[in-house]
C-alpha cells in the first residue's frame, strides 16, 4: 500500500466530484468561443485530479477570458484589469495550501498587466496560468491587443495595426526564473488537456499560452492554421508532450524537443509559420518564492509574538 | 634446504617449534609489514577525530576534523601567503588531533583555543593565520577520536538529532491541529448569543474610542445575520477531547505539555521493550487523535461513518508508517551482554519489527570460542550477529568497524530514521592484546582482512537484494582479499616491491594472544618454499595435495621496522579459509561472483554457441541458397508500423469526431436532444432521430472545428431535403 493504514482511513469517505460539480452557471461567452474548450479542459483536470472546490481558487483580471472564475464552482477572484497576478500571488502567500489558477487574456496580461506578468514569472510562485490569447479585445468589441498580428483591422486600428504582435512565449522565456512554458490551441482538445495537466503538475509558475479563436470579432484570422494540419507543429518528448497514434496521424508536422533546453525552446517559440504546440520549457529546480519566504509557516501565538517583537526591536534606541 | 623445509612443515602441521632455527614471536612486538607506516596516527590526516556537530539536525551531523580544516583553508589559504597559512593551520590541526587522541571527548572550541595558544606563542605570523582560521570556524561540537566510547557517542548523537527532527515535525502537526481546532470553537463562540452580546463585542474591541460605537446596536445587527446552526454537543465534546489528548501527550516536549516527557534511550533490549509496551496504548490514542483531528479541521468528520471506524482504531497495532511520527527507542549495549535473555529480546525486536534501534558494540572479533577443544576456533557470535539479522524481514542492518563509521554516516542516518527496527553491529577496534595499536588501525585491519566486513541492508531502498544490500565500502570488494603493495629496502640497499594480500592471518598476527601460531624464520633460511599465506589459503586444490612443498608465511616488521618473515600454523590457515568462505557468501549476496548468475550465464552462453554452430552447419550445407543470418533468424516479427487504425466510418452514417470537439456549444444550441456532451464535455450524437437532417447539416456548418459529418438523410420525406443534401456535401 502506498499510504499507511491511517491515511487510507482518512481517504475512505473522501468525496469525488463529477465534471458537472465544477460547473457554475451558464457561460456567457459567444457561441463557438474557444473559451468553452478551455473551460472543459480545466473542469476535466479538476475532476481527474480530485481537486477540492474549497481548496481551489481561480483568479482573473478583466476581459472575456477573465469571466472564467464565474463558471467554476470553486473559490474565485474576478480582479481588476491587469492585476490578476498580484492578487494570485497574495492568495498563494497567505494560503500556500490552496491550488491557484490564473486566467488572463492577451490584453489583460500583455498590455496593462505586462509589468505584473514579468515579475510573476520572476517570482515563480506555484500557480498555473492560462493566457487565453484570442489576439483581440473581445469584451469591449474589437480593439487591437498587443498580440494582434500586424495589419489587424479593429476599432482602434481601422487601417490595420502597425506593429508586429508580441510573442508571449518568447517574452516569458526571456525572463529570469521562467520554469514552465507551454503552448496549446483550443481546437485540439487532446493536447490542450495534456498540456493543462502537465502545467498543473509542475511546481512553479506554469505559463500556458492558449491560442484561441474569437468567432465574433476575428472569425477568419486563424483559419489558415485551423484548416491546414501542417501548420500545427507538435513538440513532443518523453519528458514533455507525448503523442497518441490518432494525433500523430492527423498532425504530421512534429519535432522532438527536450524541455530542459531553453535555447531550443526560444527558437521553437519564435516559429511564425506553424503554431508550436507542446511543452517548450520545464525546469523543476527553480525555487518557488513562497517556499523561499516560508509562506506556509504556522502562525502560532509564539511566532506572532516573536515577529512582533522583532519589528519593535527595529525601533529600539 | 630440505631440512629447513622439513622443520617449517613440522611447525606448520604441529604448531610446535622443534628446531633452534625457528623462534617464537611472543614478546617481539611484531606487527604486519603493512602497518609499518602507521605507527603514529596523529601525524597523519585521515577521517578521525570526528566533530559531532551541535544544533545541526537538518545538515550533516558529523564532520571530520580534516574536512572542517579543508573547508576553512578553501576560504583563507589564497593569494601569495596561501601556502604559509596552509602550513600553520595544518600544524594546528595536527595539534588538535594529538589533544583529542589523549582524551575521551572534548568540545571543539576549547581544544582549538588550547592548541592555538600553544602555537601562537612562537610567532606573530602564526597568530595572524590562526586567528583568520578561527574567524571562519562556524561550527562547534564534541571532538571524538576513534576510541572505545566513540560508537556509543556517535550513534547517540545522530539518534538525538533524528529525534529533534521528529519532534519538530510532530510539534508542527500538533500546533497546527490545536490552532485549527481552537478556531472551530472560537468561531462557534463568536456566532453564539454570548459571543454577539454587546458586552462581549465591547470586550473584544480592546482599547480605543469606545464612545464612538454603539455596541448594543452592533449586537442587534449581528443577531439578525447569525447562522442557524451551531456546533453539536457531540462535536464540541469530541474537539475538546482531541485538544486535551494533543496537549497532554508525553512523547515530545512541547510548550503546551505540562507533564514530563518519556525517555527513549536504554541500555538493554528488555527495558526498551517494556517501555514500548507500556506506552503503546498512549501512542495509539495520540495517533487516533491526530487522525480524527485532521478530519475535524477539514470538516470531513462524519459521525455516522467515522465513529465506528475509529472505535476499533489501533486494536491490531499501528502501521509502521504511522509509528514513524513517534520517537524511536535506542538501545546501546556491548556484545558480551548479549548471551542469554538479552539475545532473545533482541530477536523479538527484529522479528516483530518494533521501532527500536540497537547498537551492539563488539570489542574483540577474534576471541577464542568458549567451547574450543585443543583446536583454534574464533567465536563467531559477535561477527555473525548482523548476518543473522539479514534473514529478518524489514530490519535495517549495518555492520562496520568503528574506523568506517564516518564514511557510512549517511547510511547510519537512514538507519536511525527508518520506521522499523535497526541493528548496528560495530567493532570498536579494542581487540584483546592488540591494545598497543590504535583502535582505528585495528578496525581498518579487520575490514581489510575480511574478519569484520562492512555491509548495509536497507529495506527502504528497494524490493530486491541488489537495491538493499551493499558491500561497496569494503576495499577491493570484488577480490577474495584486498591486495596491497609493500615497498622495502633489501640488504643491498635496493628498493623491493612486493604485492601481498592482507588476510585473517595478517590480522591475527598483530594479536599477541595468538603468538603460538607463528614462528619467526631467520633471514638466512628464507627460501622460495615460504609462500605468501594468501596464496596458500586460496589454493583450490589444497585438500588434494599429496606432499607439502611450501609453507605459508607473512611479512612482519619489528619495532625497528626491520622486515621479518613468520610462518603460520595450519590451524590458522584453516580458520582463514573459513573466514574466506563467509566473505565469499557475503559477496554472493552483494552480487559479486554470484553463483546463480554465473551458472545462468554459462548456460546461456552454451546454448548460444550451440545454436550458432547449428546455423553455421546449415549454412554450409545449403551453400547454394543464402541462409538467413542468425540475428535475422531470431528476430521476432516487426510490430505493425502503422498505428492502430480506426474503422472507417460509412459516409451514409452521421457521426461526430468527439475527441476533437472544442466544447463550443454550437451544436447543442441547434438541438440539445440530438447532440449532447459526454463525461469529458465533448459532443456526440445522442439521438439521431431527435431532430431533422436540416438541423444536422446546420450543426455541421456551425461547428467551429468542422467535425460533424451529417451522412445521408434518414427520412426521405423531409422538406427541403435536396438543398440540405447539397449543403452537407462539404462535410462528408
Amino acid at each position: 500500500m502506498k499510504l499507511s493504514a491511517t491515511k487510507q482511513l482518512l481517504e475512505l469517505y473522501k468525496e469525488q466530484q463529477a465534471l458537472e460539480d465544477y460547473q457554475s452557471g451558464v457561460p456567457r461567452w459567444c457561441t463557438g468561443c474557444g473559451d468553452n474548450a478551455i473551460l472543459a479542459a480545466i473542469q476535466r483536470l479538476c475532476r481527474d485530479e480530485g481537486l477540492r472546490p474549497e481548496k481551489t481558487v481561480f483568479v482573473s483580471g478583466i476581459g472575456c477570458s477573465s469571466r472564467f472564475p464565474h463558471y467554476m464552482k470553486t473559490y474565485g477572484f474576478h480582479g481588476i484589469h491587469g492585476r490578476a497576478f498580484p492578487v494570485a500571488e497574495g492568495v498563494k502567500m497567505a494560503r500556500p495550501d490552496l491550488t491557484v489558477f490564473v486566467n488572463t487574456g492577451d490584453g489583460d496580461c500583455c498590455s496593462i498587466g505586462a509589468a505584473h506578468w514579468v515579475h510573476a514569472i520572476r517570482y515563480n510562485m506555484n500557480m498555473t496560468v492560462f493566457l487565453h490569447d484570442n489576439q483581440i479585445y473581445g469584451l469591449t468589441k474589437k480593439q487591437a491587443s498587443p498580440t494582434s498580428p500586424i495589419g489587424t483591422k479593429s476599432n482602434t486600428t481601422p487601417r490595420g495595426s502597425y506593429l508586429d504582435g508580441l510573442n508571449p512565449l518568447t517574452v516569458t522565456l526571456g525572463v529570469v526564473n521562467a520554469s514552465f512554458v507551454a503552448q496549446a490551441v483550443d481546437w485540439i482538445p487532446e493536447t490542450l488537456f495534456e498540456i493543462v495537466k502537465a502545467a498543473y503538475h509542475h511546481k512553479g509558475f506554469s505559463f500556458v499560452r492558449i491560442v484561441q479563436r474569437c468567432p465574433e470579432w476575428l472569425p477568419k484570422s486563424l483559419d489558415p492554421w485551423l484548416q491546414d494540419p501542417e501548420r500545427i507543429q507538435l513538440v513532443h518528448h518523453a519528458d514533455g508532450l507525448q503523442l497518441s497514434p490518432g494525433l500523430s496521424r492527423v498532425y504530421k508536422n512534429q519535432i522532438e524537443h527536450n524541455p530542459r533546453d531553453i535555447h531550443r525552446a526560444r527558437e521553437i517559440a519564435s516559429n511564425q509559420e506553424a503554431i508550436p504546440v507542446g511543452i517548450l520549457y520545464r525546469n523543476p529546480e527553480i525555487p518557488c518564492y513562497e517556499d523561499t519566504r516560508h509562506a506556509g509557516a504556522l502562525r502560532t501565538v509564539d511566532a506572532i509574538r516573536r515577529n512582533f517583537d522583532a519589528e519593535l526591536d527595529k525601533y529600539t534606541v | 634446504m630440505e631440512a629447513d623445509l622439513q622443520a617449517h612443515v613440522a611447525f606448520f602441521l604441529s604448531g610446535k617449534i622443534n628446531t633452534p632455527n625457528l623462534s617464537s614471536i611472543d614478546g617481539l612486538n611484531l606487527r604486519p609489514a603493512l602497518f609499518a607506516n602507521y605507527r603514529d596516527l596523529t601525524r597523519l590526516r585521515y577521517d578521525f577525530p570526528l566533530v559531532l556537530l551541535k544544533d545541526a539536525p537538518d545538515g550533516p551531523c558529523v564532520e571530520s576534523l580534516s574536512g572542517l580544516i579543508d573547508g576553512i583553508l578553501e576560504k583563507i589559504a589564497k593569494g601569495s601567503d596561501g601556502d604559509r597559512i596552509r602550513k600553520h593551520v595544518l600544524r594546528l590541526e595536527q595539534r588538535i588531533r594529538s589533544l583529542a587522541t589523549a582524551q575521551d571527548s572534548a568540545p571543539l572550541i576549547p581544544l582549538w583555543e588550547k592548541a592555538a595558544s600553544e602555537l601562537t606563542s612562537e610567532d606573530k605570523e602564526v597568530a595572524e593565520a590562526l586567528s583568520r582560521a578561527r574567524a571562519n570556524l562556524k561550527v562547534d561540537g564534541e571532538v571524538i577520536d576513534c576510541n572505545v566510547s566513540m560508537p556509543f557517542h556517535y550513534l547517540g548523537h545522530v539518534w538525538a538529532l533524528t529525534q529533534t527532527r521528529r519532534a519538530r515535525r510532530f510539534g508542527d502537526i500538533v500546533k497546527r491541529l490545536v490552532i485549527k481546532l481552537n478556531e472551530i470553537l472560537q468561531a462557534d463562540f463568536a456566532t453564539s448569543n454570548v459571543g454577539r452580546s454587546a458586552e462581549n463585542l465591547k470586550r473584544s474591541f480592546g482599547s480605543g474610542p469606545m464612545d464612538h460605537f454603539d455596541f448594543e446596536a452592533m449586537s442587534r445587527i449581528l443577531a439578525k445575520s447569525a447562522p442557524k446552526e451551531s456546533l453539536t454537543k457531540s462535536r464540541r465534546r469530541r474537539i475538546e477531547k482531541l485538544l486535551a489528548t494533543l496537549q497532554s501527550q508525553q512523547f515530545f516536549p512541547t510548550s503546551q505539555s505540562d507533564k514530563g516527557t518519556y525517555t527513549f534511550a536504554f541500555d538493554s533490549c528488555a527495558a526498551a521493550i517494556a517501555a514500548y509496551r507500556e506506552r503503546m496504548p498512549k501512542a495509539i490514542e495520540l495517533s487516533k487523535a491526530v487522525a480524527v483531528a485532521e478530519l475535524e479541521v477539514k470538516g470531513e468528520y462524519s459521525e455516522s461513518k467515522h465513529d465506528r471506524l475509529f472505535e476499533s482504531f489501533g486494536e491490531s497495532g499501528l502501521d509502521p508508517r504511522d509509528m514513524a511520527i513517534f520517537p524511536d527507542y535506542l538501545v546501546r549495549l556491548h556484545a558480551h551482554e548479549l548471551p542469554g535473555e538479552e539475545l532473545s529480546w533482541l530477536t523479538e525486536i527484529m522479528s516483530l519489527n518494533l521501532p527500536i534501534k540497537v547498537l551492539v558494540q563488539t570489542d574483540d572479533v577474534i576471541e577464542r570460542s568458549p567451547i574450543h577443544d585443543g583446536h583454534l576456533a574464533f567465536a563467531l557470535r559477535s561477527r555473525q550477529l548482523a548476518r543473522m539479522a539479514l534473514g529478518m524481514a524489514g530490519v535495517f542492518v549495518l555492520q562496520s568497524p568503528s574506523s568506517s563509521l564516518y564514511q557510512l554516516r549517511e547510511k547510519i542516518r537512514r538507519g536511525l530514521d527508518c520506521s522499523g527496527p535497526a541493528l548496528f553491529s560495530v567493532f570498536s577496534g579494542i581487540a584483546g592484546s592488540s591494545a598497543h595499536m590504535p583502535p582505528y588501525l585495528i578496525g581498518a585491519a579487520a575490514l581489510e582482512s575480511r574478519v569484520f566486513p562492512a555491509f548495509t541492508m536497507d529495506p527502504s531502498s528497494g524490493n530486491d537484494w541488489a537495491s538493499r544490500f551493499s558491500l561497496a565500502i569494503n576495499p577491493q570488494a570484488e577480490l577474495d582479499w584486498a591486495a596491497h603493495r609493500i615497498v622495502y629496502e633489501d640488504d643491498a640497499c635496493q628498493t623491493v616491491t612486493a604485492q601481498a594480500p592482507f588476510t585473517l592471518v595478517d590480522f591475527v598476527a598483530s594479536d599477541a594472544r595468538y603468538a603460538e601460531f607463528f614462528a619467526k624464520v631467520p633471514k638466512a633460511q628464507w627460501n622460495e618454499a615460504l609462500t605468501n599465506a594468501g596464496d596458500i589459503i586460496a589454493r583450490d586444490k589444497w585438500d588434494s595435495i599429496d606432499r607439502i612443498d611450501s609453507v605459508p608465511s607473512v611479512l612482519m616488521v619489528d619495532e625497528d621496522d626491520r622486515l621479518q618473515k613468520v610462518i603460520v600454523s595450519e590451524k590458522l590457515i584453516r580458520e582463514a579459509r573459513r573466514c574466506l568462505s563467509m566473505w565469499n557468501s557475503l559477496q554472493e549476496l552483494g552480487g559479486i561472483h554470484n553463483s546463480h548468475v554465473e551458472k545462468a550465464v554459462a548456460r546461456e552462453k552454451a546454448a548460444w554457441e550451440e545454436s550458432a554452430r547449428v546455423i553455421v552447419a546449415a549454412s554450409a550445407m545449403a551453400s547454394a541458397v543464402p541462409a538467413p543470418s542468425p540475428a535475422a533468424a531470431t528476430l521476432s516479427p516487426a510490430p505493425a508500423a502503422a498505428a492502430e487504425s480506426e474503422p472507417e466510418k460509412s459516409s451514409d452514417e452521421a457521426y461526430i469526431e468527439t475527441p476533437r470537439c472544442a466544447s463550443c456549444n454550437e451544436c447543442i444550441q441547434v438541438n440539445d436532444k440530438m447532440f449532447a456532451y459526454d463525461g469529458n464535455k465533448q459532443a456526440f450524437i445522442k439521438d439521431i432521430n431527435a431532430g431533422t437532417y436540416a438541423q444536422l447539416v446546420e450543426a455541421a456548418e456551425n461547428c467551429q472545428v468542422a467535425i460533424i459529418h451529417p451522412g445521408k438523410p434518414r427520412n426521405a420525406d423531409e422538406a427541403g431535403l435536396a438543398e440540405s443534401i447539397k449543403r452537407a456535401e462539404a462535410f462528408q
